[in-house]
């Protein structure tokens, strides 16, 4: 069920008002079968999974818990009591993640890896046949995080199945997260409440912005990168930077575009759920932005991953070898680049069992753990030729810097295989043919130049937004301050566009969301 | 105590002032890569261990946090 289908929007409409005039101990159970009448329509089969990782993660965390009081209840001079129960904890959150995102890699990569045996060993292998279910790899972060966080006794495990279950497939966010926090999520999901306008109007006029992003434009710029973006590229060196910018405004819009309606659909039931962007646009670094781009995933890396690979025995060693033959920052900061590389590496291989993926993986790691090693040679060459940081033109040159770094990445991301990600470098610097840009090229990239006047303008909106919003500036609140004819406007323009420039267009067919395969 | 985290600090994310700043996290003057060079260090100077279950944004939010932190630990 797509979030751009009528029985979506139907689903939502009819979960709401139920959910508002049922009983308030019910309300829990209405939001439960709406996830999984959602989840249902898209295959059966694939409810297995979604269940097989629910109760092994429901499991887990109810036998940690047994653990934690077990502990808690040694004295504290049993340190050997202690070590033994800690022992076992670690077991069964290994057990769990290895069964967990075991599932994920094999949905995700078997087939692919089979591929790389010799063809002798490869008849023998068997096949993975399964569809990859909706949502896998979010619903399983979200999960495992649970178990992690209740191994390190951050809150209770939840007793009811039902309840776990509904904080597993909470169906605004199957597509594509974000991917929430226990702690954060399911007590707003439990919690009995009665209808706030204000939210639900605020969660309407959310949705209806992500659905200005993906439909609007997301989708219109998707027509020119898969048409300019390929093998066998006829195109110059100019027209494919312009098909490159295309795939970062199609990519933003869709994937945030995205997280909005299914943050106003979850607000439309009075929840809010984790932010997934903190206007990227605005990074003044590599770092920066993957702090601002999925920051749920982002976050949950930082916790699960980083953390305690930065500050795993194997990294302390490697730590105190950097100390010892290196000395001085590098040898001090060692570890942590070493584990930062990793994370970014296992974001990388996340996206898809892909050589370019792992080179993408390897080209933010590097750059991230270079910029880190160079931060004191930056400052003292930034005060040897007396720039002033802190200046509105040194913030501009950071943040064209930072696009110009990620632009270069969209390269790899976009391209079938790397082989054309470079072929496409190389022909945006050696082959320019600035003339396309002006002979007619543009208008036969599939979309005419009433679309590519939308993209520009629905971009335009989109960025004078997210600079109102960067500067501080709260949309909504400042809408609600309006009077009624403007508050009316804000929701009657938004669905005229929407309705005019993304549902009834010709020939329009919307796309799946670009985050849904990953 | 205070003197010799801020030393550190200082040596790790250079053009902040730790010795006045209260929300070194909350406002993003320090961030996770930050954290681990800094909590490394502290392990090293200080002898003790810090966990994760220790990352938490208001035991490093200031350098008096960090140094209860370290005394906590070290008791």
């Amino acid at each position: 069920m797509a979030f751009t289908s009528w029985e979506f929007l139907l689903l939502t409409a009819g979960a709401a008002v139920v959910y508002y005039l049922l009983h308030r101990h019910t309300q829990w159970p209405v939001l439960l079968a709406a996830s999984l009448i959602f989840y249902a329509a898209g295959g059966l089969g694939a409810m297995v999974w979604l269940f097989a990782i629910a109760a092994v993660t429901w499991g887990a965390g109810l036998v940690l818990e047994r653990m934690n009081d077990a502990r808690k209840a040694l004295s504290k001079g049993d340190k050997a009591g202690q070590q033994r129960i800690k022992r076992r904890k670690k077991a069964v959150v290994a057990v769990t993640a290895v069964l967990c995102f075991g599932l994920v890699y094999v949905m995700k990569y078997w087939n692919t890896t089979v591929a790389l045996f010799p063809a002798a060993v490869e008849r023998v292998l068997p096949r993975w046949d399964f569809l990859m279910p909706l949502g896998l790899s979010f619903f399983t972060f979200q999960s495992v995080g649970y178990v992690i966080d209740v191994y390190r006794s951050k809150y209770a495990a939840q007793r009811n199945p039902a309840k776990y279950l509904l904080f597993v497939s909470f169906f605004p966010q199957m597509v594509q997260g974000p991917i929430g926090r226990y702690d954060a999520l399911a007590p707003q999901l439990l919690a009995q409440r009665s209808v706030d306008w204000r939210m639900v109007d605020r969660g309407i006029q959310l949705a209806m912005w992500g659905y200005f992003k993906k439909m609007v434009i997301a989708d219109r710029a998707a027509v020119v990168v898969n048409t300019v973006i390929g093998e066998n590229c006829p195109y110059g060196g100019a027209v494919i930077f312009v098909g490159i910018l295309a795939y970062s405004v199609q990519l933003y819009c869709d994937f945030s575009g995205g997280i909005d309606i299914t943050r106003g659909v979850a607000q439309i039931f009075g929840i809010d759920m984790a932010e997934n962007f903190l206007r990227p646009i605005f990074a003044t670094s590599l770092a920066d932005y993957w702090r601002r781009w999925h920051v749920s995933l982002g976050h949950w890396m930082r916790d699960y991953l980083f953390y305690p690979l930065s500050l795993s025995k194997p990294f302390a060693k490697l730590g105190k070898w950097g100390r010892h033959h290196l000395g001085g920052l590098p040898g001090k900061i060692l570890a942590t680049s070493a584990a930062t590389f990793v994370v970014y590496l296992v974001i990388g291989i996340w996206h898809g069992v892909n050589f370019r993926y792992f080179v993408y993986g390897i080209w933010n790691g590097s750059l991230i753990t270079i910029s880190m090693l160079m931060e004191h040679r930056f400052l003292a060459w930034k005060q040897a030729l007396h720039i002033n940081d802190k200046s509105r033109g040194y913030h501009f040159f950071t943040m064209a810097r930072t696009w110009l770094i990620v632009l270069f990445g969209r390269y790899i991301g976009s391209s079938p295989r790397l082989l054309v990600a470079l072929s496409l470098m190389a022909t945006t610097i050696l082959h320019p043919v600035p003339s396309q840009l002006w002979d007619g090229t543009l208008l036969n990239l599939g979309i005419t130049g009433t679309d590519w006047a939308i993209i520009g303008l629905g971009t335009a909106v989109v960025l004078a937004v997210e600079t109102f919003q960067e500067r501080g500036g709260k949309v909504r609140e400042t809408l609600e301050r309006q009077n009624g004819f403007v508050q009316w406007l804000a929701i009657a323009v938004p669905l005229i566009v929407i309705l005019l420039l993304g549902v009834f267009r010709a020939g329009y067919i919307s796309s799946s969301f670009i985050y849904g395969q990953y | 105590m205070k003197e010799k985290i801020i030393q550190i600090m200082s040596e790790i994310c250079p053009g902040v002032d730790f010795a006045t700043e209260t929300a070194l996290i909350d406002d993003g003057l320090v961030d996770s890569l930050d954290i681990v060079n800094i909590v490394t260090e502290l392990m090293d100077v200080f002898d003790v261990e810090i966990n994760v279950e220790d990352l938490l944004p208001e035991n490093f939010n200031s350098v008096d946090a960090i140094a209860q932190l370290i005394e906590q630990l070290q008791e």
